[in-house]
């Protein structure tokens, strides 16, 4: 684990994501105001890149199939909110996006790997 | 296929394969809710009447027609649905619309209900975004099924006590107002 420098905030503007490869590690970043989140940049549905998400106040959207998840949390919010209980497979589709801590160092996010 | 079409896509700088995707998988969210939907209007027995399923039923149609409408233009850019259903529904672009837990949960039914229209929302307008001012036809068949996926979700969304639609009930369910132009099959009207 160490900090990698990634990117300079005003890079990313608000209310936008924008995704990186760190090596052969995909990265999603995601700015909410003043506050940047870092999470894996795989959707943990299907596998796929979450390049071109997008933010809807706290909630990243997957292009692909629409998942949503909360980047303060990772945790998904879309379809878990309806998906029904009695139905256990489905929950292995609901898994959270792993977070990455962030640090801003002089206008410049760093970014725990 | 019709290769001036595409070609006229491809050269305002659009890549005819994402947007293949992005239709394709349109295509099968509408199929899939149309199936899902079916089971939700049958299960919505006597909820506010039977006024729920009725409105259940319009926009389980619409989506019908919104997988009709879609469909030629996959084919007319150079595209086709899956050879095999299960592909077409394990690609579709919004995630499946299952029945609640507890049926009788009126509640619980209409959270499935305008989140799939929610979905629906955003899968359209990411279409209408990636067409603007490229293609066209595809932009104005996107469009008009966004028009009626956003009255699908203020519908559901009233029941939910979260404002006034605006609307009033279309004539017969399954009108589609919007995206009839693009029908290429009878609808029945």
């Amino acid at each position: 684990m160490a900090f990698v420098r990634i990117a300079r905030v005003e890079e990313i503007p608000r209310g936008h994501t924008a995704f990186f490869r760190i090596g052969n590690k995909p990265l999603l970043v995601a700015r909410v105001d003043e506050d940047i989140f870092a999470l894996h940049g795989v959707c943990p549905h299907r596998g796929n890149p979450l390049e071109g998400a997008t933010l809807l106040d706290h909630l990243l959207d997957c292009p692909w199939h629409h998942f949503q998840y909360d980047v303060r949390t990772g945790e998904n919010y879309f379809p878990k909110n309806v998906y029904p209980a009695d139905l256990p497979q489905l929950q292995a589709q609901l898994r959270p996006l792993r977070r990455y801590a962030v640090e801003i160092r002089d206008g410049e996010i760093w970014v725990d790997l | 296929m019709g290769k001036v079409a595409r070609q006229m896509v491809e050269q305002a700088g659009l890549d005819v394969n994402v947007l293949l995707d992005k239709l394709v998988r349109a295509a099968g969210a509408e199929f899939t809710t149309f199936y899902y939907y079916t089971i939700l209007r049958v299960n919505a027995i006597g909820f506010d009447g039977e006024g729920l399923k009725e409105i259940i039923e319009d926009a389980r149609i619409e989506d019908r027609n919104h997988f009709e409408a879609l469909t030629p233009r996959i084919y007319e850019l150079g595209g086709a649905l899956p050879r095999d259903i299960r592909q077409f529904a394990d690609i579709a672009g919004c995630p499946d619309a299952y029945l609640p837990q507890n049926p009788r949960d009126m509640t619980a039914m209409l959270n499935v209900l305008v989140e799939a229209e929610r979905c629906a929302i955003r899968t359209y307008t990411d279409i209408c975004n990636y067409t603007a001012g490229k293609d066209h036809r595809t932009y104005q068949l996107s469009l008009a099924i966004l028009h009626e996926e956003v009255e699908h979700e203020a519908w559901f969304s009233e029941y939910l006590g979260e404002g006034p639609s605006g609307h009033f009930r279309r004539g017969t369910p399954g009108t589609s107002p919007f995206a009839r132009m693009f029908m290429s099959a009878d609808i029945g009207q």
